[in-house]
């Protein structure tokens, strides 16, 4: 998944970071609310993870801003402000839900996961499509049944397919989704992991539309 | 009993009390009197009223006929004839075994005191053409009605002296009632509600108490305010280097190779760091609040102060590639001294040490001065401003990014922290410079330094 993580204490940031790239994840990290909003303006992300006490603009702001052009991205708040009227002025600005520190990191995985299915409208936490099953939390997929082995790459490239059945989503986006910002990137990749995948799977898996990108179709 | 005197209400009651009690006795002691007077007056005249309706009767001889003897009449009642024969006596109720008492020669007419028969009679004698008319009467009847009319009229007045003691009793409780009305208002606030006493029902002379009280009540709120921000800013502040703590250790439980758990333990070890660098700053800065210990300010040599401060953040200063100078211009006469408490100033100076060894570029140095302060009297009319020497400078100059003008107020606010802020810092520094620098009567300013960089002034007053 890629992630944004909006935190301004360096200490925190570079646990967290580190924590969701050991599970798989790709994680842009801004440390300001402009920069935040800057980021949500320009690029796509899965989810959202949102410290209130920012410098430059607060958390807050940046959530009204970021609903208000329409932005739908799953969005975490996380902070130390643990009252009542925070949390309620955190969820109605538009939050998905809302973290207090100290967390534990493996609790913030499953929300960030319970999140995810609410956004995507499926209920079950496994991820089921034209035979696949994907199971985000173990990372396992099987085809028709049988486990199929996935480098996480592979995995990433597929679960953002099948996150939106029917959504196109081009080379570009699922390069962001591979490697954040300033990650290098190999000029193929993506059609090598989309190969490697119709190999382990089905071609007719994913479908390519010529000059756009590629999905994995509904129905 | 002067213990007693001191309450207002003793001294209230004894006053009026004693008032009343003499006001009476002596309108009594009066009243008996001038009716002891009056009854002798009275029957006195009774006396003279009874002689002459004796004599009134008509002509006497030996056919007079007089009243029989009645029984309790207490009068001797005498004629003489002009001849000096005793024409008449009674004195039925007071036989004794000496005989019936009679008033002896000579007659003194009008009115006398004469003592016979072995007690004191007034006497009133009567010359008529038929002779001497006498009547006496026993002092000691006269006394007993006299008495009896006194205490009859008395009576009264000691059932009213009576009246008025406890109606005194009761209006004094009455007025000194509102004080008790008003420790209990007191004795409601605690530190859970310390809102200002207003009872308009209380007397106008408590209103000065009141009004000090309620100014006495908004500085504890104020104070206790502060203490709760004080402790809230805290524990909310300790979150972020615990939380950073937590997921560290949570890393290190995660890793799963010896080079991630290395990271993860270095990493843990600089969140300890900087956890225990805010606990300490924030005892620091406690203990520098008016509320902290009050420490007595006395002559110090702010170099030593200064010296040690530098000793203190030498380490960093060395980790940083970062270097220390210190000028110092003394007077004369001595190294340059302050009213201060030593320790304090210490800890000021290494804030603002520390602060500028954060900041400071690899191999920039960070000056320290201590300067004779010299301030300018503003131009009067036609005058150029006059220096004059007032307390004495410190003065820390960094090369770093400085510090804005629009964000050189907000700086010293607690926890606050510019964006791009260095590693480790609490955003306590400033405050705790500033709170001790309070403490100490100082003025703390910022300038921008050539060409870039910060300058911290702190002027000690003289």
């Amino acid at each position: 998944m890629r992630v944004l993580l909006v935190e301004d204490d360096r200490m925190i940031a570079e646990a967290v970071r580190t924590a969701l790239q050991q599970d798989g994840n790709v994680v842009d990290w801004m440390g300001d609310g402009a920069s935040a909003t800057a980021a949500l303006a320009s690029e796509t992300f899965d989810i959202v993870l949102l410290d209130l006490g920012l410098p430059r603009r607060g958390g807050l702001e940046v959530l009204r801003e970021a609903r208000r052009r329409g932005i739908a991205t799953p969005v975490i708040i996380i902070t130390a402000r643990d009252d009542v009227q925070s949390r309620i002025a955190g969820l109605d600005s538009g939050a998905d839900d809302y973290v207090v520190k100290p967390f534990d990191l493996d609790e913030l995985a499953a929300r960030m996961r319970s999140v995810l299915r609410r956004g995507a409208g499926r209920g079950e936490p496994v991820i089921e499509h034209a035979g696949i099953r994907l199971n985000p939390a173990t990372r396992e997929v099987s085809y028709r049944g049988a486990p199929v082995q996935l480098s996480a790459r592979e995995f990433a490239v597929l679960e953002a397919l099948l996150l939106r059945p029917g959504t196109v989503l081009s080379r570009a986006q699922l390069e962001g989704r591979l490697y954040g910002w300033g990650g290098e990137i190999e000029s193929n990749a993506v059609e090598v992991y989309i190969h490697s995948l119709r190999r382990k799977l089905d071609p007719d898996t994913i479908r390519t539309v010529r000059g756009v990108g590629y999905c994995v179709p509904k129905g | 009993m002067l213990k007693a005197l001191r309450s207002i209400r003793a001294r209230l009651l004894a006053g009026l009390l004693a008032l009343v009690a003499v006001t009476t006795l002596v309108a009594g002691a009066v009243t008996y009197s001038r009716l002891l007077t009056e009854t002798s007056a009275l029957l006195d005249y009774q006396l003279h009223q009874m002689a002459l309706s004796l004599r009134d009767q008509a002509a006497f001889g030996p056919g007079l006929q007089l009243p029989s003897r009645a029984n309790g009449s207490e009068y001797i009642v005498q004629i003489w004839d002009p001849f000096g024969t005793l024409h008449y006596l009674s004195s039925p109720g007071l036989a004794t075994e000496a005989g019936l008492p009679f008033i002896p020669p000579p007659a003194i007419l009008g009115y006398a005191d004469m003592r016979f028969a072995g007690r004191s009679w007034r006497v009133y004698s009567l010359d008529t053409v038929w002779g001497v008319i006498q009547i006496a009467q026993p002092w000691s009847v006269r006394d007993s009605l006299a008495r009896q009319a006194a205490i009859r009229v008395l009576a009264p007045i000691l059932a009213l002296l009576i009246a008025m003691a406890a109606a005194v009793v009761w209006i004094v409780g009455g007025a000194i009632a509102p004080l008790r009305r008003l420790t209990a208002e007191v004795q409601r606030r605690d530190a859970r509600s310390l809102e200002p006493i207003v009872a308009p029902e209380l007397p106008a002379e408590t209103a000065p108490l009141i009004d000090e009280l309620n100014r006495l009540l908004a500085r504890l709120r104020e104070a206790f305010g502060k203490q709760r921000a004080f402790v809230a800013d805290a524990a909310h502040e300790l979150r972020s280097p615990l939380t950073a703590l937590s997921l560290q250790l949570q890393l290190l439980d995660r890793a799963r190779d010896e080079s991630a758990r290395n990271e993860a333990r270095a990493r843990l070890g600089a969140a300890i760091e900087r956890s225990i660098h805010l606990a300490t700053q924030l005892l620091t800065l406690a203990r520098q609040e008016p509320q902290g210990a009050p420490v007595q300010l006395q002559p110090i040599a702010l170099e030593d102060c200064v010296r040690q401060a530098i000793a203190d953040v030498h380490s960093l200063a060395e980790q940083r590639d970062v270097e220390l100078s210190l000028t110092s211009s003394s007077p004369a006469d001595g190294s340059l001294m302050v009213r201060g408490d030593p320790d304090a100033v210490r800890t000021l100076t290494r804030n603002l040490l520390d602060n500028a060894v954060r900041y400071s570029p690899a191999g920039g140095t960070v000056k320290i001065r201590l300067d004779q302060a010299t301030s300018e009297r503003s131009a009067t009319a036609g005058s150029p401003p006059q220096p004059t020497a007032s307390g004495v400078a410190l003065t820390v100059e960094d090369e770093g990014p400085g510090i804005p003008p629009a964000e050189r107020d907000r700086v010293f606010d607690r926890f606050f922290r510019r964006p791009d802020a260095a590693e480790g810092g609490s955003g306590l520094g400033l405050a705790i410079v500033r709170t001790i620098a309070d403490r100490h009567h100082a003025r703390v300013r910022l300038e921008d330094a050539e060409p870039h960089g910060l300058r911290v002034i702190v002027t000690f007053p003289p």
